[in-house]
């Protein structure tokens, strides 16, 4: 029992006064920074370094004040998805599929606490697997070359129809638009530039955080701007409700949340897969698994509890390569091994031995993060519930100008706002249109890195396509993949005239 | 608002600016609100340079005021060079982060209309040495042995790495093969991945057989065994610990690969302003603070400071520029 | 009918889309793949998307009588405006004028959305600025 033991040291490290006040504030400053659009775990991350060197922080604070927030903006997110239908940032996308059916039944309350429940299962469970598991998983994420990448990335494209749309073909045109939009930009491989159309500003492509704001929160004021004054549309007329989940809702969520944590703990040991992916085959596998009453999408709470749990088992998950392997697994774990580097720590193979004290007390602050956010998190319901008395009038410009300032902050481009403005008139047009926006979003996240691995398993077998099928890890994943694309078109013919006749009963739903 | 006290230099910097908004240049440059851009997102190793070299800046009492760092992403800092260029020219008090990859775009005019004589160079604060490293288990034990394996069957050998195709992870196995007397360099197979530490992933998992980076990324996975260097594109033997890695001169092959840091400034800056930022930026890399910053993240010695790094800049551009055209990246 | 102009439009943007990956210029080094194939095979995938829309669409949404569209058109005129002008007059007052139109627009009256406009700006000044240390747009006055 090593692990335990250093991790018991580890606790000693963290537990001073000034280290939980640090965690405090850290879990603090990270709900606010995950639940504005446009903000999200990496760049809060990165803009909170500086306060760590105002402090004059010597490294193990700084790591826990760095992570709280980490883990925070990861329960933030949460919290616009579900009020708004603006995911707070990318990991937190899927939540909106659920979770804002959830909140306009008057169930905003019951989400937001089901899915702190969710996010501290999950990251809890894959802290300790951070603990105990670190070693193996590096194994596995050696494993990943990048025929196995590809397939994998091909796995969450192929499990996508019918998530977020009842036409299949919308879903298609939805990820194919958004996989366009990531081949915006110079290549990566040969360094010209694509689609770019001599514009300098689109050299390093469309930001996905542009595309999420611009897609959600604008589009949101224009369908506003719509409905307004026919009490249609809008926050104003949810009623708040309860404001803790009932213990049925949990209990029925239980098993959902083991598999959403599992699922998006492996996602983020990966590198270049990460949260969004973990939430994303979190929510899709539970879809595939448990919606017998095609509830899901319509205000089901496994659909919140399975994503959440996912992407903040993710958070925990990319951890892992980025301590043992320095190879970060997301955007946020980049700017904390930056932050590492800058503290004079290299993360690596010796981690572990060199600076135990580090990861070991990096991890107990772990853990007493994510206790202290589930504790911050479930009182504070009842506070977050009251954005929704806040008449849209007011609600709405505000979130626009938090969604402009959020990307000017960080970009410090007008050329990025204007882009912005014009994915808010095409989430706009979209919903109208009923095709899903969340095919859109993945297709941005994942497109580059798709294609990247395509081309990487083909310089490296020659241009020989069977690559692709040549390791068992590939050839399972492909396996999968064409399951999880046949499988639904052929149940949906068996049943095809009982779900036409639902659909028919929704049809008039805008969203 | 335990916030509000812990960031007083910021309250103090918003202050000064509305104060200082109208300050004229005196006859010697004296700063007053400094700026710093970064021409990537935070987190990188341009936003890296800025915010170390800017808080070395005011620790140091160079500067009277914290350095403000801006990041402006874009184009592989094309973004940020245009507007220096365009918006910024007679700016006295910036400064902007640059290294290698900014002068190999600009040797292979990835920066649409823009040159290198459009700002002024001011000096460097230190240099990544390349390395070419194999398996930790590999049989290849010398760059002479990569060479002649790649030389016998180029299909045989993947080298992966962190810059795009052309960058400069690229060319500093381009260099080496060029030395080593392998004429058409095309045949070598360049996998492309982000970062260095993807890249020595892969080459541990076995996806790819050799890797070209900085000896910074690499130092880890030597010291574990997971990886071994073949050779170090440095003039001589590193200092320190990293003596035990044998140069590609040594074996016969007459490659050297500097990434250096350094900084740039608009080109309207005037003289006294000029002096004033290259002297800085020497007196930055000569503090004993900047040492230890250096010793920590395996950068090396590159002291180049006003005139002396214009010229290096130039040679640099002229020199990229010769070999992206003779290895057919740019026309 | 919106959905077979939905399909109409992505077929073109698919045509588009695969000419400009044909128009990509390599240098001489390119990966078996190369630059154009990925972007030719989404452009395909967009174009069958836009057929099946054509062959077999939904029912049509309810589009917005023409003052609604207006007043959209509006928005987004304000939120464009707003990206140009940012530099120029730096955040505070930017944000301002911004939010104050948009929350007339979306039925505040005159006074009370000028004065919701105040708020919203200096209060996202002081937590984006002041307390997380963001850049905002500084413009000729500091602020």
């Amino acid at each position: 029992m090593d692990a335990l033991s250093s991790l018991l040291d580890g606790f000693a490290v963290a537990l001073t006064v000034q280290n939980i006040g640090l965690a405090l504030l850290g879990c603090f400053l990270g709900t606010i920074i995950g639940a504005l659009p446009g903000l999200g775990p990496s760049n809060g991350v990165a803009i909170l370094i500086p306060l760590a060197f105002t402090l004059g922080l010597p490294a193990t604070p700084a790591l826990i004040l760095l992570t709280s927030v980490y883990y925070g903006a990861m329960y933030g997110g949460r919290i616009s998805s579900i009020l708004l239908n603006i995911p707070g940032d990318e990991p937190a996308l899927m939540t909106t599929l659920d979770g804002y059916p959830m909140a306009k039944k008057g169930q905003a309350g019951e989400a937001l606490a089901l899915s702190g429940i969710a996010s501290f299962v999950g990251a809890f469970f894959a802290t300790i697997g951070l603990v105990f598991l670190a070693p193996q998983l590096v194994k596995v994420a050696l494993l990943f070359g990048p025929a196995e990448y590809f397939a994998l990335f091909t796995l969450a494209f192929a499990t996508l129809g019918g998530v977020a749309s009842r036409n299949q073909a919308k879903a298609a045109i939805a990820a194919a638009l958004g996989l366009g939009i990531a081949m915006i930009g110079v290549d990566h491989q040969t360094g010209v530039p694509r689609f770019t159309f001599g514009e300098v500003h689109l050299y390093d492509g469309i930001d996905f955080l542009v595309a999420i704001v611009g897609l959600f929160a604008l589009s949101e004021v224009f369908l506003f701007l719509e409905h307004k004054g026919q009490g249609k549309a809008g926050a104003a007329d949810m009623k708040i409700g309860r404001v803790t989940a009932p213990w049925s809702m949990i209990k029925g969520s239980i098993g959902t949340m083991l598999r959403g944590t599992g699922l998006g703990f492996v996602a983020g040991v990966l590198p270049g897969a990460g949260a969004s992916l973990g939430s994303f085959i979190a929510y899709t596998f539970e879809k595939r698994l448990s919606d017998k009453d095609k509830t899901f999408g319509k205000g089901d709470p496994r659909g919140v509890a399975a994503p959440e749990a996912g992407n903040n088992a993710a958070a925990g998950g990319a951890l892992i390569p980025m301590l043992a392997l320095g190879v970060p697994g997301s955007g946020t774990t980049a700017v904390l091994l930056a932050m590492l580097l800058t503290l004079n720590i290299t993360p690596g193979p010796l981690l572990f031995q060199s600076n135990p004290d580090v990861v070991w007390g990096l991890i107990a602050a772990l853990f007493i993060a994510n206790v202290m956010l589930l504790l911050l998190n479930i009182p504070m319901v009842s506070l977050f519930v009251r954005v929704l008395l806040v008449p849209p009038r007011y609600l709405m410009p505000t979130v626009a100008m938090i969604s402009f300032v959020g990307i000017y902050g960080i970009s410090g481009s007008t050329f990025d706002l204007m882009v912005m403005v014009g994915f808010g008139v095409l989430g706009y047009v979209l919903r109208k249109l009923d095709v899903p926006l969340v095919p859109v979003i993945l297709g941005v996240l994942l497109g580059n890195e798709m294609e990247k691995n395509l081309r990487r398993a083909l310089t490296i077998s020659d241009g020989d396509w069977s690559i692709l099928l040549g390791s068992p890890l590939a050839i399972g994943l492909w396996v999968f993949a064409i399951v999880g694309f046949l499988a639904p078109l052929i149940i949906g013919r068996y049943f095809r005239p009982k779900i036409a006749d639902e659909a028919k009963g929704e049809g008039a739903d805008p969203d | 608002m335990i916030q509000f006290d812990a960031r007083p230099v910021f309250v103090a910097a918003v202050f000064a600016v509305a104060v200082g908004g109208f300050s004229t240049a005196a006859l010697a440059f004296e700063p007053t609100n400094s700026e710093c851009i970064a021409p990537a997102n935070a987190g990188g190793g341009w936003d890296f340079t800025c915010r170390q070299v800017g808080k070395a800046l005011y620790d140091l009492e160079i500067v009277p005021n914290p350095v403000q760092v801006t990041n402006m992403a874009g184009g592989g800092g094309g973004v940020a060079y245009a507007a220096v260029v365009n918006k910024r020219n007679d700016d006295n008090d910036l400064i902007v982060a640059a290294s290698s990859a900014t002068s190999t775009r600009l040797a292979q005019g990835a920066f649409p209309g823009n040159t290198m004589d459009q700002v002024r160079w001011l000096g460097t604060v230190g240099a990544d040495y390349g390395v070419i490293a194999v398996a930790g288990d590999s049989d290849i034990n010398s760059l002479t042995d990569l060479m002649d394996k790649i030389k016998s069957d180029p299909s045989s050998v993947s080298v992966a790495g962190g810059s795009a195709v052309g960058g400069w992870d690229h060319l500093k196995v381009l260099i080496a093969a060029n030395a080593a007397g392998i004429d058409d360099v095309r045949t070598i197979k360049y996998v492309a991945f982000e970062g260095g530490g993807e890249a020595v992933t892969q080459l541990m998992g076995g996806h790819v057989q050799a890797f070209s980076g900085d000896i910074s990324e690499a130092k880890g996975f030597v010291d574990s065994g997971d990886i071994k260097v073949l050779a170090v594109l440095a003039p001589d033997r590193l200092p320190g610990e990293f003596d035990k890695f044998p140069t590609a001169r040594e074996q016969g092959i007459d490659a050297v690969g500097a990434n250096w840091r350094g900084f740039y400034a608009p080109g309207g800056m005037s003289d006294d302003a000029y002096a004033f930022w290259a002297g800085a930026i020497a007196d930055v890399y000569a503090s004993d603070e900047w040492k230890a910053i250096m010793a920590d993240n395996g950068l090396m010695p590159l002291d180049l400071s006003g005139d002396a790094f214009q010229a290096f800049v130039a040679e640099q551009v002229a020199k990229t520029e010769a070999l992206s055209k003779e290895i057919g990246l740019i026309k | 009918m919106s959905d077979r102009v939905l399909g109409v439009v992505c077929i073109l943007l698919a045509a588009l889309f695969i000419w400009q990956a044909t128009q990509i210029e390599t240098g001489f080094i390119v990966d078996p793949l190369g630059p154009g194939a990925f972007p030719i095979i989404i452009g395909v995938v967009l174009a069958l998307g836009g057929l099946y829309a054509i062959v077999r669409p939904d029912a049509a949404p309810d589009w917005p009588p023409p003052g609604r569209l207006l007043e959209i058109a509006f928005a987004v005129a304000v939120m464009l405006a707003y990206a140009l002008f940012l530099p120029e007059f730096g955040f505070v007052l930017s944000t301002a004028v911004a939010a104050s139109l948009l929350g007339w627009r979306l039925g505040s009256r005159p006074l009370a959305a000028a004065l919701a406009g105040i708020v919203i700006a200096v209060g996202i000044y002081v937590i984006f600025h002041l307390v997380l240390g963001l850049s905002l747009a500084r413009g000729p006055w500091g602020f």
